[in-house]
């Protein structure tokens, strides 16, 4: 483990410089998406407001402001960038200057994502948590925030974003074989939003269909972190929903591996 | 006469580039596919949303389920038309002046911004087009909309004009860049407040609501113009309002182009 993390610390290191490069950016583009967390935020209000109800689908205003806000910090920190990055190494070629390396591809991509990260977890974390805590606070009349439960917050982040990471290298991969991402990469993030419950809480679905999308990997993505974050599920149901997070990462990183073996050799770089 | 010859010419040379456009299309068939049904789902969801809360509310602050159906669907379309034909400035925000490729527009024979706009025809606007004119088939039979032929024209007018307010904005904010290089993350900040537009403006407080009426003035490229289609209301501030905003923006918008390009300075190599 120690060797792992003595060989690709550079890998980290690039990642904080290049991320460092960048944090204007960074937060105008933060800023623009923060303010879809507002508009929901109102349009929740109203929806309070018209309701006459205390709860919506045992969901309580209260409740509700701190979703959106979570989901949105747990989102943006289980952010992977990597099936682009991958995608367009292969695209042009350069993957040949990896494969030639005695590293492992996806570890080093995972080092520089995480170095990348550290900077977006010093901008946004602090603010978000501490704003929906006052809000809470304010909302509720008492201080809503519990250790335990913030530390099983974080475990299940950790394991949200190397999921995420994982299922975005084996998508990456199909750049061997489709050669443009754009498209695709928009339409992925779009259809994962949704069945990871990062626009509408799962809980809000039919049932069935609420029952069958828990089970499957994208819930652990957003769902399951913000739902342990605002004290929603009990003991058991966070014991089941670690379970399957650790599952669906083991599941990915074995998928990675078959698809990475298989793909190696029918890799044609271009112009390389 | 001459100001007709001109305005062939233009058209002329958009049929040229769109035709151009429509060629690469067919050599990325999937892509267009995937780009223009990304679009068209990530409204998709926002509808599903939307039809989650009215399954458990009747009225949302007054409006019901069609007529805020509709304000949605008037959002989408400037916002799909801009989105179409002006695409390219966010690559001019992001990478071409940076990389130096602005260079080739100056020796265009026509005005810069023509030819930076009409390079590109974006049809993954067809998904939003497509959704905005949906939720009017969805929600038009069940309000009770006054159709008469000064309706339509204003109708008319404060499509153009919202589409100007979106591509007014956007100009501003690329135009930043010819000064600091890449201004793309804050044409995004400004862009992203169009999200505000599609709901009703009465339900955000009076800072905000404020904001997206005098500031960045997007509630005029719905919310208004429709809100006077459906409950009716003072056609000179509804409509108007939108005329001036997107006249306003888009003359600044111009203005703070050309300055951009007497200060543009080529990347060295």
């Amino acid at each position: 483990m120690r060797k792992i993390f003595r060989i690709y610390k550079p890998f980290t290191h690039a990642g904080i410089l290049l991320a460092a490069q960048y944090r204007v950016n960074f937060i105008f583009f933060l800023l623009g998406d923060i303010l879809m967390c507002f508009i929901n935020y109102f349009l929740w209000r109203a929806v309070f407001n018209s309701g006459g109800a205390q709860t919506f689908m045992g969901f309580s205003e209260a409740d509700m402001v701190s979703y959106i806000f979570i989901s949105f910090l747990t989102s943006t920190l289980a952010y992977s960038d990597g099936s682009y990055a991958v995608g367009e190494e292969i695209r042009d070629g350069s993957v040949v200057m990896r494969m030639i390396k005695p590293i492992r591809f996806d570890l080093a991509f995972l080092f520089q994502e995480l170095g990348e990260r550290v900077i977006s977890i010093a901008i946004v974390f602090l603010p978000l948590v501490a704003g929906v805590e006052v809000f809470r606070f304010f909302a509720t009349g008492a201080v809503q925030f519990n250790i335990v439960r913030f530390l099983l917050y974080l475990l299940s982040l950790i394991l949200a974003y190397l999921i995420n990471f994982y299922i975005n290298v084996c998508y990456g991969y199909s750049a061997f074989v489709l050669k443009n991402l754009w498209g695709s990469n928009l339409l992925k993030n779009i259809i994962i939003g949704f069945l990871a419950g990062s626009t509408i809480p799962l809980a809000f679905m039919p049932p069935v269909l609420s029952e069958i999308l828990r089970i499957l990997p994208f819930a652990s993505l957003t769902y399951t972190p913000v739902m342990i974050y605002i004290g929603k599920y009990d003991l058991v149901q966070i014991l089941i929903s670690f379970g399957l997070q650790i599952v669906w990462l083991a599941f990915f990183i074995f998928l990675q591996q078959v698809i990475w073996n298989a793909c190696v050799k029918r890799l044609s770089a271009q112009g390389g | 006469m001459k100001i007709f010859k001109k305005l062939h010419r233009v058209f002329k040379l958009h049929r040229i580039f769109i035709k151009q456009d429509l060629k690469r299309l067919m050599e990325y068939k999937i892509d267009f596919a995937t780009g223009a049904v990304g679009m068209l789902l990530a409204q998709g969801v926002n509808i599903v949303f939307l039809s989650i809360i009215f399954s458990q509310i009747p009225a949302l602050d007054g409006w019901k389920y069609e007529e805020i159906l509709f304000i949605y669907g008037f959002a989408l379309l400037p916002k799909a038309i801009d989105h179409l034909f002006t695409d390219n400035l966010w690559a001019i925000a992001y990478f071409i002046i940076r990389k130096g490729d602005f260079d080739k527009y100056l020796t265009r024979p026509v005005s810069t911004l023509f030819a930076v706009t009409v390079e590109k025809f974006q049809v993954d606007a067809f998904g939003e087009l497509f959704v905005g004119l949906l939720l009017f088939g969805i929600s038009i039979p069940h309000i009770s909309l006054n159709i008469n032929p000064l309706n339509i024209f204003l109708f008319i007018i404060a499509m153009i004009f919202a589409t100007l307010i979106y591509t007014g904005i956007k100009l501003i904010t690329a135009s930043i860049a010819f000064w600091i290089k890449r201004s793309g993350s804050i044409t995004y900040m400004f862009y992203m407040v169009n999200e505000f537009s599609k709901y009703p403006t009465t339900i955000y407080n009076r800072v905000v609501g404020a904001i997206v009426t005098y500031i960045i003035p997007f509630a005029f490229t719905a919310f208004f113009p429709a809100s006077y289609f459906i409950a009716g209301g003072n056609p000179w501030y509804n409509i108007g309002g939108t005329v001036v905003a997107g006249t306003v923006l888009m003359a600044v918008g111009i203005l703070v182009w050309n300055k951009g390009v007497s200060a543009y300075e080529s990347a060295g190599s």
